[in-house]
């Protein structure tokens, strides 16, 4: 690690001093640095500096073949890796002419969801830690964990599932799992009030995080704001409903928004797309069982499989945000070039920024867990 | 609160429309191969004009990405921005080409904010010189001091063969197997797939 | 966002609500590890018995995790296609995505429910595990993720081949198989896991994996390089080969091999003649050493080694008795299986390099073994076995009673036959098929209906023959009786009309020798008016070789002593093919190629030592 790194960027004046926000921090989302000039307990600017958890995926993946990629492709995004595994089978699928049995596609369904939930969790247990509020942390994470038994189950992986694989999933779903997954689903439902007496509605956060790092609409277009936190401004942009993929058209949810642009508003849309996620997963589980049909198109022997020469930008919707890929294949058995476009790309690097801009030193935190930004997809 | 939103495509001649629009730019060429991705092919010097126009009239206010794409035998770099409009409900890929050396080309920060992030991406990985924007520093690679590393010429596996040593394994269980005469017979490096690479692309 | 009465009851005093936690049962977590799912991708299993070291599993790790070990003593058999080698696993690079478990072609390799290990720093070697059954520390966690057909990422199905249905190709002998397409063919290509199986249960450790290859790139030019490196005889062989590389393909296991003989037919035949000679002649010798090579016998053996010797700069000339080359393959392989134009391709690339062959030229009898080392500086015979063996049974000796050689090379040469409309062939392997094929034809073409009946010593299932070729023939209407012994041949004005065969009991006695016996209390009496005894072959050395030559050479059971080059007593003389083996084509060309090394060492060893017997 270079010393220089680790100096100030400026000689300040006596009355201001330049900190480092991270990267080993809790009020950090993962590994990640912010640089903020502070004027006693205000932040005149931020510097975002990213790079801890680069690990190259881009170039990794030119060089392996397209099967193997699977393997990498979640670790991409630590939170919420199951997007990353539709995106790239997506693009390889359209690069192929690959269709997707039905069956497959509303597992699929099912695995994104059920990772937006769990995603969501993580999130609520972090971003309540910000604040000092460590109950609701564990609470969010161990209720990830009943979540994450579930993958468990379907996938033979909890974190990182590699269930996605081009032209389909890789197995069905056991014996009774739907049933298991209903009442795991009643369970987290019960669980909300909770939540709100010690998180939602707790004055304590309300206090702390309305109007805290407010974002205007006009604001949030400008830079590029996707997902639940444009949603928050009053935006109802779903790349679910409109660049649909999967049988999300085939699907009754709402996109829930908020007016305020702020920390709370935020947080509530994401509070609100819990909810839709759930319903949405109690769809699939209804519908799941009158879909016959394989889970799987057929693929070529993988050691021998050249994908025809072409691109396709594929865009799912992450817990976080618009999440897009683009594939490049020159007919090879390998990518030519992928090129990962996380949300929190803008999110944590230009957004956080801007909005920190004039923030008060405790609310630093609270702003980038209330844009859950990401710094995995950052970095790659 | 929430939208009722079609899926349609709100403007079923999206194609037609977006021809007219583009009559307006020299130099374009327009191919669809799915609905809501419209591929446009322009020329570099072209680009900026281009990306103005879609955004002020065409609605496509949401950059979504800049890719870069390194096609070393042809000697140029493919720059792509990827544009979304929230109206059409479409999304745009300008492509342009630039020649490798010297790798320079125009920011278009001042056109979409979240360019700043891309070029900068860019620039540190594929080296490329964006002029006029003030996000030309490294981000992520602020400890390496090597070649860009997105170029195809650099070998990240050989780099990693030279700077880091493997970790060596004799447990007890090959011991023993050496000892009735058996023994490592194909290492990994020899069948790795990617070894092949070489010669592919 | 109704639901949420945020807006409407927010107080400090709601997280008190909390406080009714003390009253819930808590959650307790065991401390010891709990157990994984059904489908759990933890620590490896691999079952030994099934697996055969393939090394597929090695190739599609993303991580380079696996390492091939060879454990001594585990079953090694190229022919079968089992390796001694078992995949290692580097626990510091497996990130357990399952997808050797995926693509491994028997079905060994699966992930347990086992996910626990740990280690201090000096223990570091316990990453580095070889999986069994048992699991890495011996506690026999169940298994987790397996392979069944949702995620079996092999294709189990060999791309079909078009052949002319039995009612059309009864009447003729044009040949049966239509040959892959070129999308059949880069499909098929594609199938291959690249082991190298079947290189290893080739005689001629042919370059499959590498031919393979060059298909499905669509590379005939690269693949019949890659052929030639080991056979001349690739237009042949891509039709009639014994094909024992399938038979050790590892996709075969649980799904159909790899259709490796008809590839080799379709990059064989899809690439000109002009180009096949010109890719022949590269590497050759341009150096003529000037010494000469005679060879007795224009088969697969003989010509091989031609061809080997030709390529390395030596003069030869083949002497052949019949009329046209290729010996069993022309002589002995009907035209349904093998055209005789496809053959003449094989033996024009040979010829073309400049090998000299004297057909209907009998060595024993037109000109004599000793004039050949007269003549030249080396010998090689490969003769072949041209003669059938006789059941030697009541009536064999009765004009009717015909060996299968002798009626399948007089249909090649053209002689007029006049087939009887009912026909009993005895023997159950590839030659008894390919006779009663033929005169099933015959008798279609003459008498308008097939009436042929196969007796075979050999119980059902266990046939010699090709299983292909008695489906085949099942089809064009033969009637096989498999366990019927021959006992003698019936017959009445001194006419035979019928074979009395008895059920066999037994063929192998208490040692596991050849004895079968017979239960004469189920006779049967099969009518026809030609027996024909497909039983066997046998060579006639002596004739050609000469009272002399054969009384000066070692002899060990009546077979010629060779050493291990096929080299006889007589430092001059090698012998190779059929006469050597047995039948067998892709013997016969390994055999060439390795005589054919032995006699080229020798030779040269002669023009250093400064004399050639002939300038």
């Amino acid at each position: 690690m270079r010393a220089e790194n680790y100096q100030a960027r400026h000689q300040p004046p006596s009355n201001e001093y330049e900190l480092n926000f991270g990267p080993n921090h809790p009020g950090i989302e993962g590994n990640y640095a912010l640089k903020v000039r502070l004027h006693g307990d205000t932040v005149i600017e931020a510097k975002a500096d990213g790079g801890y958890l680069h690990r190259g995926f881009e170039k990794l993946m030119e060089q392996r073949l397209w099967i193997q990629n699977l393997a990498l492709v979640p670790r991409i995004c630590v939170p919420d890796p199951a997007p990353m595994e539709l995106a790239y089978s997506t693009a390889v699928e359209n690069l192929c002419g690959l269709d997707v049995p039905v069956r497959a596609q509303w597992l699929r369904v099912l695995q994104m969801e059920l990772s937006r939930i769990a995603a969501h969790l993580f999130t609520f247990g972090g971003h309540a830690a910000t604040t000092g509020m460590y109950n609701p942390m564990y609470w969010g994470v161990a209720d990830r964990d009943v979540v994450l038994d579930l993958f468990e189950e379907l996938t033979g992986g909890r974190v990182y599932h590699i269930y996605n694989i081009p032209g389909g999933v890789r197995k069905d779903v056991p014996d009774g799992f739907l049933g298991r997954v209903a009442s795991t689903l009643d369970y987290l439902e019960s669980r909300l009030p909770d939540y709100d007496n010690l998180f939602f509605t707790n004055q304590v956060f309300v206090t702390r995080s309305k109007g805290v790092g407010t974002l205007s609409q006009q604001q949030a277009l400008e830079l590029g704001v996707t997902g639940p936190n444009l949603r928050a401004t009053g935006l109802a942009f779903d790349v679910r409903r409109d660049d649909p993929y999967l049988v999300y058209d085939q699907l009754d949810f709402d996109i829930p928004i908020e007016h305020a642009g702020d920390a709370w508003a935020r947080t509530l849309v994401r509070r609100a797309e819990l909810k839709e996620s759930i319903r949405i997963v109690r769809q699939v589980l209804e519908r799941l069982p009158s879909i016959p049909g394989p889970i799987r198109a057929p693929i070529p022997n993988p050691l021998a499989w050249n994908v025809p020469a072409g691109e396709y930008y594929a865009r799912v919707e992450s817990s976080k945000g618009e999440l897009s890929w683009y594939v490049v294949s020159n007919g090879g058995a390998r990518p030519y070039r992928t090129h990962i476009r996380g949300p929190s790309s803008m999110h944590a690097v230009q957004v956080l920024e801007t909005l920190c801009k004039g923030a008060r030193l405790e609310d630093v935190a609270q702003i980038m867990f209330s844009l859950d930004a990401c710094p995995p997809e950052v970095d790659r | 609160m929430s939208n009722e939103i079609s899926t349609e495509l709100v403007c079923p001649d999206i194609s037609q429309w977006l021809c007219h629009l583009l009559r307006e730019v020299d130099g374009v060429t327009h191919n669809n191969r799915f609905d809501r991705r419209q591929r446009l092919d322009v020329a570099s010097d072209a680009l900026p004009a281009l990306l103005t126009l879609l955004q002020g009239k065409g609605s496509f206010v949401h950059l979504s990405a800049i890719s870069c794409v390194d096609w070393i035998k042809e000697n140029e770099f493919e720059l792509v921005y990827h544009v979304w409009s929230y109206e059409m409900k479409v999304m745009v890929s300008a492509h342009i080409r630039i020649p490798r050396e010297p790798g320079r080309y125009l920011s278009v920060y001042d056109i979409y904010k979240p360019a700043g992030f891309f070029e900068r991406d860019i620039f540190e990985m594929y080296g490329v010189y964006f002029e006029g924007s003030p996000w030309m520093e490294k981000f992520i690679l602020t400890e390496w001091d090597g070649p860009p590393p997105m170029r195809k010429e650099f070998d990240s596996e050989s780099w990693v063969g030279d700077h880091f040593d493997w970790q060596d394994y004799h447990p007890d269980w090959l011991k023993d197997i050496e000892a009735q005469g058996g023994g490592i017979a194909i290492r990994p490096e020899e069948q790795r797939f990617s070894r092949k690479a070489k010669d592919e692309c | 966002m109704s639901d949420i009465d945020y807006k409407d009851k927010g107080s400090i005093l709601n997280p008190l609500r909390a406080l009714a936690f003390f009253g819930r049962k808590p959650i307790t977590e065991k401390l010891a590890p709990r157990k994984a799912s059904e489908r759990y991708r933890g620590f490896h299993l691999n079952d030994w018995e099934k697996c055969v070291g393939c090394s597929t599993c090695q190739k599609v790790c993303d991580n380079a995790a696996i390492t091939m070990v060879k454990v001594p003593g585990l079953p090694n058999d190229p022919v079968k296609g089992v390796r001694d080698l078992r995949p290692a696993i580097d626990y510091g690079r497996c990130c357990w995505c399952a997808l050797c478990v995926d693509l491994c072609p028997t079905g060994s390799i699966s992930l347990s429910q086992e996910y626990v290990h740990t280690c201090t720093d000096p223990e570091l070697d316990s990453y580095f595990v070889l999986p069994d059954p048992n699991g890495i520390h011996n506690q026999h966690f169940p298994a987790g993720w397996s392979k069944e057909s949702d995620n079996d990422l092999v294709d189990h199905q060999r791309q079909p081949m078009a052949e002319l249905e039995p009612s059309l190709r009864i009447g003729d002998f044009s040949e049966m198989v239509s040959g892959y397409s070129k999308q059949q063919a880069i499909i098929e290509a594609s199938r291959c896991v690249q082991c190298g199986m079947c290189h290893d249960a080739c005689p001629t450790r042919m370059n499959a994996p590498e031919y393979i290859r060059a298909i499905w790139q669509d590379d005939l030019e690269e693949a019949v390089r890659q052929i030639y490196r080991t056979n001349p005889f690739a237009h042949t062989c891509g039709r009639v080969c014994t094909h024992r590389c399938e038979d050790a393909c590892s996709v075969g296991h649980r799904g159909e091999p790899i259709a490796i003989r008809w590839l080799k037919r379709y990059a064989m035949d899809h690439v000109a003649p002009e180009r096949i000679r010109a890719i022949v002649t590269e590497g050759r010798l341009s150096d003529k050493s000037g010494l000469r090579v005679a060879i007795v016998g224009a088969g697969p053996a003989g010509l091989t080694a031609a061809f080997d010797l030709a390529r390395s700069g030596h003069q030869v000339t083949v002497y052949e008795a019949l009329p046209k080359a290729g010996g069993m393959t022309r002589y002995g392989i009907p035209d349904y299986r093998l055209p005789a134009a496809s053959l003449d391709r094989d033996v024009e690339i040979i010829t073309g390099l400049g090998v000299e062959i004297r057909y209907d030229t009998h060595v024993g009898r037109d000109v004599s073994m000793a004039g050949l080392h007269d003549e030249h500086d080396a010998v090689l015979m490969a003769i072949g076995l041209q003669f059938g063996r006789s059941t030697r049974i009541p009536g064999s000796d009765q004009p009717g009673v015909y060996r299968a050689v002798d009626l399948l090379r007089d249909i090649v040469l053209g002689k007029p036959m006049a087939v009887p409309s009912r026909a009993v062939v005895i023997g159950g392997g590839n030659v008894a098929m390919d006779i009663a094929r033929s005169l099933a034809r015959l008798q279609k073409i003459q008498h308008g209906q097939v009436g042929i009946t196969l007796t075979a010593l050999q119980p059902e299932g266990h046939f010699p023959a090709d299983p292909e070729e008695i489906k085949e023939a099942l089809e064009e209407g033969i009637e096989i009786l498999p366990a019927r012994g021959p006992q003698s041949v019936v017959l009445e004005n001194g006419r035979v009309i019928g074979l009395e065969t008895a059920r066999v009991m037994s063929l192998l006695d208490a040692q596991g020798r050849f004895a079968p016996t017979y239960d004469l209390d189920d006779r049967q009496i099969h009518s026809g008016e030609w027996m024909v005894e497909a039983i066997g072959q046998m060579g006639d050395a002596d004739a050609i070789l000469g009272t002399e030559l054969t009384e000066q050479l070692e002899w060990a059971r009546g077979r010629l002593q060779l050493n291990a080059e096929g080299r006889t007593s007589l430092s001059w003389l090698w012998a190779a093919g059929d006469i050597v083996n047995g039948p067998d084509v892709v013997h016969a060309v390994a055999d060439g190629h390795r005589v054919a090394a032995s006699i080229n060492a020798y030779l040269n060893e002669q023009v250093k030592q400064g004399g050639t017997r002939h300038e």
